[in-house]
């Protein structure tokens, strides 16, 4: 079986293959500066490995949290408790290690999006995420992401005149390198993610500063090995190499190191962290960046993960510390920018018999950013009694995440064309829950 | 203890060898047969899947023993002699310790020292081990039942996994793997089973034992982590036809398999225990067969017993070894073949890894040269071509930890994955193509290369012996020409590098 990727890759490198240069393509592929001054940036962070939403954001007002969770219910807010639950609405609170976040969704810039989830029941971690970086939950055959799919779907200042009603033209235009196409999505990390697989180009980059062959010890290997991986039988690694040789030439070009993080902006250590301030470097350097994806582990906490303190609430501390440290570095570009988390699905709401909680089904998201519409958490609550729960046991989906995604994906990104990113769910705007102003 | 230099230095060149770099100068090939070409492509295939890397000299010993034999003597590993590796491990002990010398000699304040040790040693095995089918059927056996080293106390018990759990029964009966995995502290602790207990036990010592958090006290109760991952990944697969009922049921039958308490339960040690106090002693029902209550132990057994051999289970392998050894896509009808040979021989491991290296699908042209390595792959088969010495393996450690695949370091339950698409983005070429650089020009810390003079007197004739060593049979003319093309106007020596280094980094050289 042929990807549709490679489909789209082959006419694209028998181009190069015609014999265009690696370094006139990436001039072309430069991105001028007026452009890119009112692009749209959707940063996508996944909490892979079913982060406990009900410990998140926490509906401290049911009674039947307090019931299940003996060991790792999260106290009440209480007036004058600076260590304690950060109250939202009198119903709902922050987890105590996202204080760096309730303070922006005090200031409006960040909504809650609760009890969403898939139509799909499954309680498998990968299926579950591939559905939901595949956006097409209950299909398993589906080989790209909704954000390569997103990609193909939206129009860029660089597709002078082409039209999106084909969209595999538009991917494979930018495969060939006619249009800015390697960095319109990145992803932090040492491999490509589901969401952004697929016919468009997309990235990943471990490391913006070394990305680059030879370490600059020998003139011209850039040159040898892009001629070596030029070839008219080329495959999936042919391309790959291709995008990764003109996304040099951009970096090099514009030199992302040469933006450090505004004074005072300290992002967590680790590789999340440094992924955060990577985002925001090419943010900072206009190198077309609209979709940057990155990882965020460590969520499956089926022992001891702890209530106010403990193992969750670390983790949560540094998901916390890195998006508001991401907030505060890119400052009035946040106007432009929209970060949005998502995790495969939700715990159940009882704790388990080792201090965790197995796997459940619906959970919540955050988005944050100047189009946001904050300070509000969104959906609608389908209670925690017995009855009200999923199969009895966990948080019920009311809100189809595909409807989050839809609306970011067409009123912030501008994809048109929703049926072609989201197949088989005509996500129509009124199941949106009004996310973005 | 090792092979002799791979590239001789020029004065040692003999006249066949100055022959053979005139013919291949020429253009001209030496006289074989079109069965001769089809042999060797075939020999070099299978090498290729069952292997760690093709060694040139390796081609020709394989051929001269036929590909049958040489699959037969894999198979039966005990017989192939192995001092090399020994002598090679007797510098990385504490893959051979106990996990009670390893907790003395690598105290909890130093965690990544041990698990660099560990991996070090398997990267020794995979480069150097003769036994090299037992090595990669370990590697994917390990996978396939992966635990973390990350977690909890399982890092000095990984070893132990390894050894005791799974070398010694990749050509056994599935059943017997399934059950030392299922038996093992390192999963116990790993997927949890070890904290799951009888909702209703009344088990007054396992209270005590808990780490008391802050607030309200904690029931120990059921923890479906382990019964999940069994039927998901370990056997039937997620489409095998099981309910979350099914998964609960199974987690209540595995309740009081856990890992003893040293000095407090009979034949202490940090080994498997079943607590009977902690077990769910009603009836339970899994996949719609009964098992009576109170039986105990016998639950889980039979539990075992029941998935081994069902043939969702056997579907759900088939398909697994199929995406790693031959195809990523689907191959129906070698997978069917797989079923049937595991059913017939009762979950026989060796009769189904033979049937898989020998069956005419698995030697198919539109298998060869299709898959792409994983990163580990990459790296163990450049030091196997290169016959580079690996001394201290950190270096090697962080060009793996760059390409994303430290034996012992996937969180996941699931492993590390065995398709091409999940390998292949741009980041990764590049990373590949650095460590080919790094390795070629001995830069890669602790790993010495042969002196490296490619034999021949033209450029061609160098570049085209460098080929053949990295690349034996392919058909590498175009890539040669496009290599020569570069290092044509380096000096001597430093062409040879580039070249090689060009050659580990190419295309070509990624799949296999």
């Amino acid at each position: 079986m042929i990807s549709r990727r490679l489909f789209f890759k082959q006419g694209a490198v028998a181009l190069l293959a015609l014999g265009l240069p690696p370094a006139s393509l990436a001039q072309a592929l430069r991105t001028p500066r007026s452009a890119a001054a009112r692009r749209k940036t959707l940063v996508f962070i996944f909490q892979r490995g079913a982060v406990d939403g009900l410990n998140m954001v926490i509906p401290f007002g049911e009674a039947a949290y307090y019931r299940q969770r003996r060991s790792i219910a999260v106290p009440a807010p209480r007036r004058g408790d600076a260590e304690g639950m950060l109250d939202l609405d009198g119903f709902f609170g922050m987890h105590p290690a996202l204080r760096p976040l309730a303070e922006l969704y005090a200031r409006r810039e960040l909504a809650v999006i609760h009890a969403v989830g898939s139509p799909d029941a499954t309680r498998s971690h990968f299926e579950a995420q591939d559905y939901l970086e595949s956006a097409t939950p209950g299909r398993r055959s589906t080989r790209d992401g909704w954000l390569n799919r997103v990609l193909q779907q939206t129009p860029c200042a660089e597709c002078r005149g082409r039209t999106l009603a084909d969209p595999a033209a538009h991917a494979a235009d930018h495969a060939r390198g006619q249009a800015g196409a390697g960095l319109r999505g990145v992803a932090l990390g040492e491999a490509l993610p589901l969401s952004l697989r697929g016919a468009h180009p997309a990235l990943a980059l471990a490391d913006v500063q070394r990305f680059g062959v030879g370490g600059g010890r020998a003139a011209g290997l850039e040159d040898a090995f892009a001629r070596l991986y030029r070839t008219e039988r080329g495959d999936a690694v042919h391309a790959a190499a291709d995008e990764a040789f003109a996304a040099i030439e951009i970096l090099r070009r514009a030199d992302p190191a040469r933006y450090q993080p505004r004074a005072g902006v300290e992002y967590p250590p680790g590789e999340f962290g440094q992924a955060l301030r990577q985002i925001a470097q090419l943010i900072k350097a206009d190198v077309g960046v609209e979709i940057a994806f990155a990882d965020l582990g460590g969520w499956d906490t089926h022992v001891a993960q702890g209530g106010a303190q403990g193992q969750l609430a670390r983790r949560l501390g540094a998901l916390a510390r890195g998006i508001r440290a991401l907030h505060d570095d890119l400052g009035a570009r946040m106007d432009d920018v929209v970060v949005l988390t998502g995790s495969e699905f939700g715990r159940t709401l009882a704790e388990n018999g080792s201090g965790g909680t197995d796997h459940g089904h619906a959970n919540c998201m955050l988005a944050l950013g100047g189009a946001v519409a904050g300070g509000r958490v969104l959906g609608e609550w389908p209670g925690l009694e017995r009855e009200q729960l999923y199969e009895g046991r966990d948080l019920a989906v009311t809100t189809d995440f595909r409807d989050v995604f839809a609306e970011v994906a067409a009123r912030h990104l501008g994809a048109q064309r929703l049926d072609g990113v989201f197949p088989g769910h005509p996500s129509e705007p009124r199941r949106w829950r009004g996310l973005l102003r | 203890m090792r092979s002799p230099p791979v590239f001789p230095p020029r004065r040692t060149l003999s006249a066949a060898l100055l022959a053979l770099a005139l013919l291949a100068a020429l253009g001209a090939a030496p006289p074989a047969t079109a069965q001769a070409r089809a042999d060797t492509l075939a020999a070099v295939h299978l090498l290729q899947r069952a292997t760690f890397g093709v060694r040139q000299a390796d081609v020709a010993a394989l051929l001269r023993e036929g590909r049958a034999a040489w699959l037969e003597r894999q198979l039966s590993p005990d017989g192939i002699p192995n001092d090399g590796l020994a002598a090679r491990l007797a510098a990385h002990p504490a893959a051979g310790m106990s996990v009670a010398e390893l907790y003395r000699a690598f105290p909890p304040a130093q965690p990544a020292r041990l698990v660099a040790e560990l991996a070090g040693a398997r990267l020794q095995r995979a480069v150097y081990g003769e036994r090299q089918l037992e090595e990669v059927m370990t590697d994917f056996w390990f996978n396939h039942f992966n635990v973390f080293a990350g977690k909890a106390a399982v890092r000095w018990l990984v070893a132990d996994y390894e050894r005791t759990a799974i070398r010694p029964h990749v050509f056994g009966r599935f059943e017997e793997l399934l059950r030392a995995t299922a038996r093992h502290p390192a999963m116990l602790l790993y997927l949890d089973n070890a904290r799951s207990v009888a909702i209703d036990s009344s088990a007054p010592a396992y209270r005590r034992r808990q780490p008391r958090p802050e607030g309200p006290r904690r029931t120990p109760g059921l923890n479906e982590n382990y019964g999940r991952e069994l039927l998901e990944l370990h056997t039937l697969g997620v489409d095998g036809g099981y309910t979350q009922q099914d998964v609960i049921e199974v987690a209540r039958a595995f309740t009081g398999w856990t890992v003893a308490r040293p000095g407090r339960d009979a034949g202490a040690g940090p080994g498997f225990v079943f607590r009977p106090e902690l077990h769910d002693r009603g009836a339970k029902t899994v996949l719609g067969r009964a098992l009576p209550a109170g039986r105990g132990e016998q639950d889980g057994l039979d539990v075992l017993h029941l998935l081994a051999t069902h043939p969702a289970t056997a579907r759900h392998l088939a398909r697994k070894l199929v995406q790693r050894f031959v195809a990523d896509e689907p191959r129906p009808r070698l997978e069917a073949e797989l079923v049937r040979v595991f059913l017939a021989s009762d979950g026989g491991l060796r009769e189904v890894t033979r049937t898989l290296f020998s069956a005419p699908e698995f030697h198919a042209a539109e298998n060869r040269g299709a898959k792409l390595k994983t990163p580990f792959e990459l790296v163990a088969s450049a030091l196997r071509a290169t016959d580079a010495e690996v001394g201290d393996a950190r270096g090697v450690l962080q060009t793996l930890r760059t390409l994303g695949q430290v034996p012992y370091a996937a969180s996941a339950p699931t492993g590390y994955p065995a398709t091409s698409e999940e390998w292949t983005n741009g980041g990764a070429m590049l990373a590949r193509m650095n460590f080919a650089l790094a390795l070629a020009a001995g830069r890669l810390p602790g790993v010495r290369l042969p002196p490296l003079q490619a034999p021949g007197a033209t450029p061609e004739a160098r570049v085209h012996a460098l080929a053949r060593r990295v690349l034996p049979a392919a058909p590498t003319a175009e890539l040669e020409r496009r290599v020569l093309a570069d290092v044509a106007n380096a000096p001597g020596g430093a062409s040879d590098v580039r070249a090689l280094g060009l050659l580990l980094g190419s295309p070509e050289f990624q799949k296999k």
